[in-house]
């Protein structure tokens, strides 16, 4: 009878498990609307910022400035990896922090150094753990990343790049494809892919001259560490949109896992049920059948 | 009401306002500039302070803005900041008790953390403007 309790026990323990994944589902699915909203209305600014990047550039043809340009030698990169403040969200998480190491590691190979920057707590306590500190680490960002949390990772990489103390930075992030869909992707951040400028200056109005104040390099120069902001505030934002989407993902496994369970479980206790009932008769019948006698 | 522009305020978190106005000043770098509808195509860089929006005769509206920049172009202006905030919805003992936060924060940050000290230096000159824009509405 004993085997009868213990069935009984780990139906009502994965009873309540699917009671939680199944809520950790539904909130995740709450939160994707919410960050896809955010995403939504960061699209003014952005497109408002490429406008006045487009006809800047138009006019400052030619213009060197630090963030544009290529170093011709590799000797500190840094790397930004965007990850979670929590787990039982898939492989989002360890998605990012397998391509960093990979990254890292062929870096060090190189005898290229490397400056770590990580976002979430996961990024952080996977790399000490592996005995690479961080320059600079960030918690409680995913939930509601702000432009002000890209301006201040931005403080560590731009000036130290335009100084020359870096000669490359990326950031690794998932990419929010769709509700279902979350890509890692790496993207370079520094230098300034030269063409974006032309792709800008292409769809602005050739026919409007402009009168820049105080010049149009000026503006150019104040200009591009903003777009590298709003590019790491776009990272962060899909990232935290990513993160809800694979969230609900797993847990809508886990809870459909669960379910089957509880049915395999449920079987095996009737099953079990049963064989208590026809043995007790069995015992019965074969107990009168004895006193017959 | 003859000619009007329309001014947009815009943030990287959302659009904080747009209408239709007839006059737009905002803090260049080399000082102010007034925007009138016809205005030829501009564009500027901000510095942190105020930007006035006129409506009629003696309606007036004033924002805070962090710095960013100005784009003017048949009669649309847009501006581009960081942070932004209609002068009559600016919480002004919040933006002082920010205002101190960063004052305090500033004299523990050690003196070689220069991006720590740069962020919290454009925080300061925020919370100052908050609190200075605020007293206009």
């Amino acid at each position: 009878m004993a085997n009868l309790r213990d069935i009984k026990r780990r139906i009502t323990s994965v009873h309540s498990t699917r009671q939680i994944t199944r809520t950790m589902e539904m909130v995740a699915t709450a939160k994707i609307k919410k960050a896809q909203e955010r995403i939504e209305s960061a699209r003014p600014y952005a497109m408002s910022m490429m406008e006045v990047l487009g006809n800047v550039a138009r006019n400052a043809k030619g213009a060197e400035h630090p963030l544009l340009l290529e170093h011709e030698e590799r000797r500190r990169v840094a790397v930004i990896a965007v990850t979670g403040d929590r787990g039982l969200a898939g492989a989002f998480n360890s998605n990012i922090l397998r391509m960093t190491e990979r990254f890292i590691r062929e870096q060090l190979d190189a005898g290229v150094e490397v400056d770590l920057l990580a976002i979430g707590k996961k990024a952080g306590g996977y790399f000490r753990y592996r005995g690479i500190e961080p320059v600079a680490a960030y918690r409680d960002i995913s939930g509601n990343p702000t432009f002000a949390d890209a301006k201040s990772i931005a403080a560590h990489v731009i000036p130290a790049y335009a100084g020359g103390n870096l000669d490359e930075v990326v950031i690794m992030f998932n990419r929010f494809k769709n509700v279902a869909e979350q890509v890692p992707e790496q993207y370079k951040l520094l230098p300034i892919r030269a063409t974006m400028l032309d792709e800008a200056a292409k769809d602005s109005d050739v026919t409007a001259e402009y009168v820049f104040e105080p010049d149009a390099e000026s503006v150019l120069e104040h200009l591009l560490p903003t777009y590298v902001e709003t590019l790491i505030y776009r990272a962060l934002m899909e990232s935290a949109a990513s993160e809800h989407g694979a969230r609900r993902k797993a847990m809508k496994s886990a809870t459909d896992n669960a379910t089957d369970m509880i049915g395999t479980l449920t079987r095996s206790y009737n099953r079990a049920r049963q064989a208590a009932i026809t043995t007790e008769i069995a015992e019965i019948v074969g107990g009168a059948a004895a006193l017959e006698d | 009401m003859g000619r009007t522009l329309l001014c947009e305020i815009v943030t990287p978190e959302r659009i904080i306002y747009t209408s239709e106005v007839k006059m737009v000043v905002a803090p260049t770098i080399d000082g102010e500039v007034g925007i009138l509808p016809l205005h030829a195509p501009l564009v500027s860089a901000l510095k942190p302070g105020e930007i006035r929006v006129r409506y009629g005769d003696d309606e007036v509206e004033w924002f805070a803005i962090s710095g960013g920049y100005i784009q003017v172009h048949m009669d649309k202006v847009i501006i581009l900041a960081d942070h932004a905030a209609i002068a009559s919805q600016i919480d002004v003992e919040r933006a002082r008790h920010a205002l101190e936060l960063a004052e305090k924060r500033m004299a523990e940050l050690p003196k070689d953390a220069e991006a720590e000290i740069s962020a919290c230096e454009q925080q300061l000159k925020w919370c100052e403007i908050q609190v200075e824009v605020a007293k206009k509405a």
